[in-house]
Formats: C-alpha cells, structure tokens, sequence
C-alpha cells in the first residue's frame, strides 16, 4: 500500500514540479526508465514470492539505473550507442517479461 | 532450474537461463540470510523502508518525466513543420491576391484602351493581337498538349516499397527543348503546368525542381500550345519530339503528344515590358576601368 503511494507521489511531484531534464541527460531517460521498471517488477514478483527485501530493491533499483545508463554512455562514446540501447531494452525487457509473467501466475494461477 | 554445471563458471544455457529465471538472486539470498539471522533490528527496518519509498518516489517521477519529455518533444518538431505550412500558405494567399489586384487593373487598362481609341478598330485589334502574342491576356484555341514525366519511381521487388534509388528526371533542357520545338512548329501560345511563357521566360533547374519564370513546377509536365490546326504533326516531326522519344525509351521517362481543342492559357505572370539598357552618365573624373593586358 504504502509503496503505490510513493509510486504516485512520484508521479504527482513529477507532473506538478515540471522538471526540465538536462540535454546531457536526455539520451538516458528512456533506458533509465525500462531500468527502473525492471526493478519494479522484480521487487513486486519478490513480495509475491514472499521474499522482498528493502536493501535488494533499493540497490537493484540504483544500480540497474547506473549501468543501463553506463552502457548506453559507453556506446555513445563507441559510436554504437543506438545498438547497445537496443541491446539493453532487450534485455531488461525480457526480464520484465519474466517477472510480469511470474506475477500473473501469482495473481491469476495461471 | 539447474545451477551451473560444477567446475563452469556460467551456466550451459545462459541465454535460457536469463530468459527463464528473471529474478535477482539477491531476494532469495536475502531472504535465505533473514530466514539464518532473523528479520533486522527495528531501526534498520525502518531505514530499509524509506529507502524503498524513496526509491519508488524516484521511479514515479522517473516515469512522469520521462512522460512529460516524450509528450513535449513531439509538437516541437511537428510546430515547425506547421509553421512552415502556415508560412507557405500565407504566401501563396498574398500571391493570389495580388494576381486578382493584376488581373483587375489589366481589365481597367483594357477597358481605357477601348474609351481612348474609341471607334479605332483597327488599332484595338492590332493592340489585341499584341498583347496575345506578348503573353499579357489569355487566349484560348486549339493545340497540342505534350506530357512529360520523371521515370517511375523503382520498387523494390521484395518489400513493395519504393527504393530510394534515384530516378531518371526530366531535365530543364529536356523541358526546354520541346518549348523550343512548340515554338518551332509554330505555337502562337505555350504554357508550361499552367504557367505561361513569354519571351522573356526562364526554364531552369534549382536544386531539385524546375523553376518557370522563377515558379516551381513538378512532374509531370504538360505543355500546352496553341497553334495551326497541324501543330502536332509538325512537333512530331521536330527534332525536338525525336530526342525526348529516344530519351523516353532509353531512361523511361513519360513523353505523349496529343491534339486538344479549347485549350485555355492563362496571362503570364510576369511583366514582359520591355527594358531598355541605358548607358551610364559620365561622371567627371571618372576613368573608364582598364582591361588587363
């Protein structure tokens, strides 16, 4: 309960405050976001599981955030940052997947 | 699940693996430590429990900026697309306007000629014919209309979709070839996509297009001309008709000819007075520049 309401706290703040994201930084929004719904997901299938655990989520949060951006930093300075993008989107969109699945058996029994 | 294989560092099916089991092992590790330990002292579980706030109040601000981000970025780049429509559009309402602000005072010229030469016949239709024949009122008749048109776009076999491989265009000597051959067979009249030519008329290439008199016009182009009943036998017959057929069946471009009566070509757009050099008063002092020997 307490953690939808942060989520839309999140959200609130987000559309109220109207922050301007940095041209810098904007290349790692979309990876940054797929990031941290992973961690979403995966903490949600946890609790599901019966085995969250704050520390876990916090620190899978923080740093899938970290280096979904680090890789697509690296790309760009490699001169494949749309292909590692790709790759990362991929790749935590499987996870989401999995753990969206996971959470349906939870919920739905099937 | 199967744990990796003893002595390998990596599980055989990695792949399957990630696929399969998305959950970070942490939980259970974590889980498997409180079940060993028993669950954290209060202070720590509280702690623990604002960082999760802390970090889902991130995600939803994440998700509402990166929201907000995706939603701004889209009518920037469709405003200025818009903008440069609503440019063009206003442009061409002024074009417009001023062309009826023309046609109107041609009409009052019209109208003053006939009052001043009253009953002189002779001299309106002399002044008529003139002004037919220099471009500056519409005239209607019988001609030929030749088509020309840039080659098909290429498709590609595979997708259905046009390749971007470039396609042969009608040039402006192509364009100005079969004027020059209209004119040659004896057109009195030609207009090239509705815009009429005069004697001081330019067929030209900028960049992509073809400007006509500065106007840009687009494949196809269809060139009407006014002229004797056999105008179009005798373009047929022109060298001109023969270089665009052979340039039509060697490149693909469009190129037809055919009779039509009634045609209608428009005044031409731009002032066909004509100039007069002047030589340039002499100013004392002044040495004529010296060629370079």
């Amino acid at each position: 309960m307490i953690a939808v309401l942060a989520l839309v706290a999140g959200v609130v703040a987000g559309v109220l405050l109207e922050p301007t994201v940095p041209v810098a930084l904007q290349p790692y929004l979309p990876i940054a976001v797929v990031a941290a719904l992973d961690a979403v997901f995966g903490g949600i299938r946890a609790k599901l599981d019966g085995v969250f655990d704050d520390k876990q989520f916090v620190i899978s949060f923080v740093f899938n955030v970290l280096v979904a951006a680090f890789i697509v930093y690296l790309g760009d300075q490699l001169g494949v940052g749309g292909q590692l993008s790709t790759g990362v989107v991929v790749v935590l969109g499987v996870r989401i997947f999995g753990n969206v699945a996971a959470i349906r058996r939870h919920l739905f029994r099937a | 699940m199967t744990g990796p294989a003893p002595g390998s560092r990596f599980a055989p099916d990695f792949l399957l693996d990630l696929f399969a089991n998305p959950l970070d092992p942490g939980y259970a590790d974590a889980a498997a430590h409180r079940a060993e330990h028993g669950p954290p002292a209060g202070w720590r579980r509280r702690g623990a429990l604002l960082l999760r706030v802390v970090a889902l109040v991130a995600t939803g601000f994440l998700l509402a900026v990166a929201y907000r981000h995706a939603i701004a970025g889209e009518p920037e780049r469709s405003g200025a697309h818009a903008g440069l429509v609503e440019e063009v559009r206003s442009a061409q309402a002024r074009a417009d306007d001023l062309q009826r602000r023309s046609d109107d005072l041609r009409r009052q010229v019209t109208r003053l000629q006939e009052t001043a030469l009253g009953g002189a016949t002779q001299q309106l239709r002399a002044i008529r014919e003139q002004e037919a024949a220099t471009g500056l009122v519409a005239v209607t008749g019988n001609g030929v209309v030749v088509r020309l048109a840039d080659a098909p776009t290429p498709i590609d076999p595979t997708t259905g979709k046009p390749t971007g491989a470039d396609v042969s265009r009608v040039l402006d000597v192509d364009l100005q070839s079969t004027v020059n051959g209209l004119w040659s067979s004896g057109a009195e009249a030609i207009a090239v996509n509705g815009q009429r030519l005069t004697s001081t008329s330019t067929i030209r290439t900028a960049g992509n297009a073809i400007l006509v008199d500065f106007r840009p016009v687009t494949s196809p182009y269809d060139v009407a001309a006014i002229g004797p009943a056999d105008i179009e036998e005798r373009f047929e017959r022109s060298a001109a008709a023969a270089g665009m057929r052979g340039l039509a069946s060697q490149y693909g471009l469009g190129f037809s000819a055919r009779r039509q009566a009634d045609l209608t070509l428009p005044a031409a757009g731009t002032d066909a007075a004509p100039r007069y050099a002047h030589p340039v008063a002499s100013t004392p002092g002044a040495t004529p520049s010296e060629s370079p020997r």
